[in-house]
């Protein structure tokens, strides 16, 4: 293995992100509009720090129940004529989704990090698909050739001029470098419009899943995953096990909680999906595929879950709701961004890259990054400590891994 | 990618390459020499000269090595920084140790020199510190070059074997010296000794408490002034706010002092203030990024118009130091909490 070599690289490429003023600006002005955000809304519902407690012993339960929950969440899909998988692997996540929608297909998909973390547009690109990411940020990452620098802004560190220039070149339209930010979005409104109607697959992750009903709850402000996941005639569903909660009333806290510290007082939309379009409206007989899809599949991805949920120190890490709220507070994310990372971005991300992706290089890069300056926790909902993970973390790799380092 | 098995996390550590070397220059200084530096017994201590501070105590200072070694590691860090910043690489103030020799580099002997010039005027904030324990009416011992190292760097560098050896060692030691109160200053330490050696010590009854936590309990029976009217910001130092709590006690003893206004950020304050970019041997891996945050920070700090900045922790003191010296700032002071109290102690 060659160690230092990807270091170095690694160490270049933050040194390079923390040298590019542009980047530093851009996240500047997040940053400060987050916090601002942020304190609003808890001051607007101050109830929600009371909730984040809730739902902390909510994660706490479900994470070692994870299996459990799934092939309930399964069971009640199947019921509503959904169809439920659970993928252990990455590989049988990519073939299960790969089988399902074929090749020569048109693809629209809603942001997932879980897709992400898995490769799966790439994929399915290879298999001869034309997948269309919808999310705006995505939508920009993807035409760039990038990867996302921020769970819920993937664009963050892309300025405006910048996409007007991309825009100009992909719709073959000139767009002014000074265009308003409106012109823009109305821009990707009017290249993707008719790729939500003519698409055969609709692709979507998903906040949270309540395992009594097998009901997605997926929150988003755009729109572009209610037309994704609504008008094609299938709609796929990549979900982590770790976002597998009891009850539906388990599932709402949980999402309330989420958007709240994700800096959103309520979000434009929240939708509860738990299986395929239905009408009984001929005759009382129930018929598939009215205007939603007819087809509903989900799959839990495993992928590492289930192992990290074995190392007490490190298990946590599979409490977070990604609101993203930790990467707003650390210092080196403020100015290198999501170089700072892995598929997970910051601290955390090393936990990831360690046990679910297990790259260990990386996770060591990322481990030795942190600061352990401790004020990732002191933003996050769910209390998780990073300064603990990542040290219990140097400690796997520096001395090594060993049975009592688990359950 | 995928299914490899988390064997692999035990068998590329065997050969311990996943140690950034920057932690492990340190982590060979504390077991070979019971400091950072892997400086001699005779250059620790030298401090303390001329305070004659009794070797045996059931309270002692616990002076660790930031503040004993400041002027030392500043050198290690400026060169650290040219060599991160310049074509030889990346790589080079990684594997620092090794380094120093190929380029012809006597650390120990520059540290000597460094120490003989003595020339500081300032009262340093160790000596600050025991004057101020002193007129607080309390006469701590010190255990000079007999002061075992806390070992903090092995923890952080994920060294927790040798960590725990470590620590028994020094318990021990203290006991030896029938040490039953500790007074920490330097966060790190404070923070090891209180709350990390009871994870592997047997028995542990040491009662350990901060510099800070002491002065902020007695200093409301004082009558302190600053000798001018200044605008003060304050820093807090990661291990002292967020690991141990402490952030009203500093803002107490600076609100005690009469000339003093304190100034704050808006946002990065007590909880929520930016780490300095130091910390738990961050700068030695990563030299020229740390510096990129010790400007951030000292940026912040500066927005508030305060004439000085006050922090409590060796490695902040440096780093914001040189945040300022990056900004090209004149007239803003970077002074230790225990500095400005000794100072209001005498006017």
């Amino acid at each position: 293995m060659k160690k230092t070599s990807n270091f170095k690289s690694y160490k270049k490429e933050i040194m390079e992100a923390a040298h590019d003023d542009r980047l530093r600006l851009a996240l500047s002005r997040a940053v400060k509009s987050f916090r601002s955000n942020v304190k609003n809304a808890l001051e607007k519902f101050p109830h929600t720090v009371d909730m984040a407690e809730e739902v902390r012993q909510i994660k706490e339960g479900a994470i070692t129940r994870m299996e459990e929950l799934a092939r309930q969440a399964i069971a009640a899909i199947e019921e509503n004529k959904g169809k439920g998988y659970i993928a252990r692997t990455v590989d049988e996540a990519l073939e299960i989704i790969a089988d399902l929608t074929g090749t020569k297909k048109l693809v629209v998909k809603g942001k997932t990090m879980t897709g992400e973390e898995i490769g799966l547009r790439e994929y399915l690109e290879e298999k001869g698909n034309e997948v269309y990411e919808t999310d705006l940020g995505e939508f920009i990452i993807q035409k760039m050739g990038s990867r996302p620098m921020h769970i819920l802004s993937p664009s963050i560190h892309v300025p405006r001029e910048d996409v007007a220039r991309l825009f100009s070149k992909i719709m073959g339209q000139e767009i002014a470098p000074d265009s308003d930010i409106a012109d823009l979005v109305a821009a990707a409104r009017e290249y993707l419009r008719d790729k939500f109607f003519h698409a055969d697959v609709g692709i979507s992750g998903a906040n949270v899943v309540a395992a009594e009903t097998g009901t997605l709850f997926i929150i988003e402000n755009e729109g572009n995953i209610r037309l994704a996941t609504g008008a094609p005639p299938v709609h796929i569903a990549l979900v982590g096990m770790e976002k597998l909660v009891p009850a539906l009333s388990d599932a709402y806290k949980v999402s309330e909680v989420t958007w709240r510290y994700a800096n959103y007082t309520i979000p434009s939309y929240v939708s509860l999906v738990s299986g395929p379009s239905k009408t009984g409206d001929i005759e009382k007989v129930i018929t598939y595929g009215a205007h939603g899809p007819r087809e509903f599949h989900v799959i839990f991805l495993d992928g590492g879950r289930t192992r990290l949920a074995r190392y007490p120190k490190l298990a946590q890490a599979l409490y977070c709701l990604r609101c993203g709220g930790c990467l707003y507070e650390c210092p080196i994310f403020a100015v290198t961004a999501g170089h700072f990372g892995d598929k997970y971005f910051a601290g955390i991300g090393a936990v990831w890259a360690a046990i679910i992706n297990e790259d260990i290089e990386k996770a060591a890069s990322i481990a030795y990054t942190c600061l352990t300056c401790g004020r990732c926790r002191q933003r996050c909902p769910m209390k998780i400590d990073v300064p603990e993970m990542i040290i219990e973390l140097r400690k796997l790799l520096a001395e090594g891994d060993s049975a009592d380092a688990r359950n | 990618m995928v299914g490899i098995s988390t064997d692999i996390i035990y068998a590329a550590a065997m050969d311990s390459e996943l140690v950034p070397p920057g932690l492990t220059y340190l982590a060979d200084n504390i077991i070979s020499r019971q400091n950072i530096l892997g400086v001699t017994k005779e250059q620790s201590a030298r401090w303390a000269q001329n305070l004659d501070l009794p070797r045996q105590a059931e309270t002692i200072f616990f002076a660790g090595c930031g503040y004993q070694f400041s002027a030392q590691l500043e050198i290690l860090m400026s060169l650290a920084r040219g060599i991160d910043k310049s074509v030889i690489g990346a790589e080079l103030p990684m594997r620092f140790a090794r380094f120093q020799k190929k380029l012809g580099l006597n650390l120990p002997g520059i540290y000597s020199s460094v120490l003989s010039r003595g020339s500081e005027t300032e009262v340093k904030p160790l000596e600050a510190a025991v004057n101020v324990l002193r007129n607080l009416g309390i006469q701590p011992g010190y255990l000079a070059e007999e002061e075992p190292c806390c070992g903090a760097p092995l923890n952080h560098a994920g060294l927790q074997t040798k960590f725990a050896d470590n620590a028994r060692q020094a318990y021990d030691k203290l006991k030896s010296f029938g040490v039953k109160q500790v007074i920490g200053i330097v966060p790190y330490c404070t923070h090891a000794i209180s709350s990390l050696f009871p994870l592997y010590v047997d028995g542990y009854d040491l009662e350990v408490r901060h510099f800070l936590e002491v002065v902020a309990e007695k200093i409301p029976s004082y009558k302190l002034r600053f000798p001018r009217k200044v605008k003060v910001t304050y820093h807090d130092p990661c291990q002292l706010v967020r690991y141990m709590s402490l952030v009203e006690e500093p803002r107490r003893i600076l609100g005690a002092i009469e000339g003093i206004e304190l100034v704050e950020p808006d946002w990065t304050r007590g909880e929520w203030a930016t780490c300095c970019g130091g910390g738990g041997g961050f700068e030695t891996v990563f030299p020229e990024l740390s510096q990129v945050l010790a400007v951030n920070r000292a940026s912040e700090l500066l927005e508030t118009g305060a004439e000085i900045i006050v922090t409590h922790c060796p490695g902040c003191i440096m780093q914001l130091k040189d945040g300022l010296r990056e900004l090209k700032i004149d007239g803003v002071e970077v002074l230790d909490l225990s500095q400005v109290v000794a100072t209001a102690m005498e006017t």
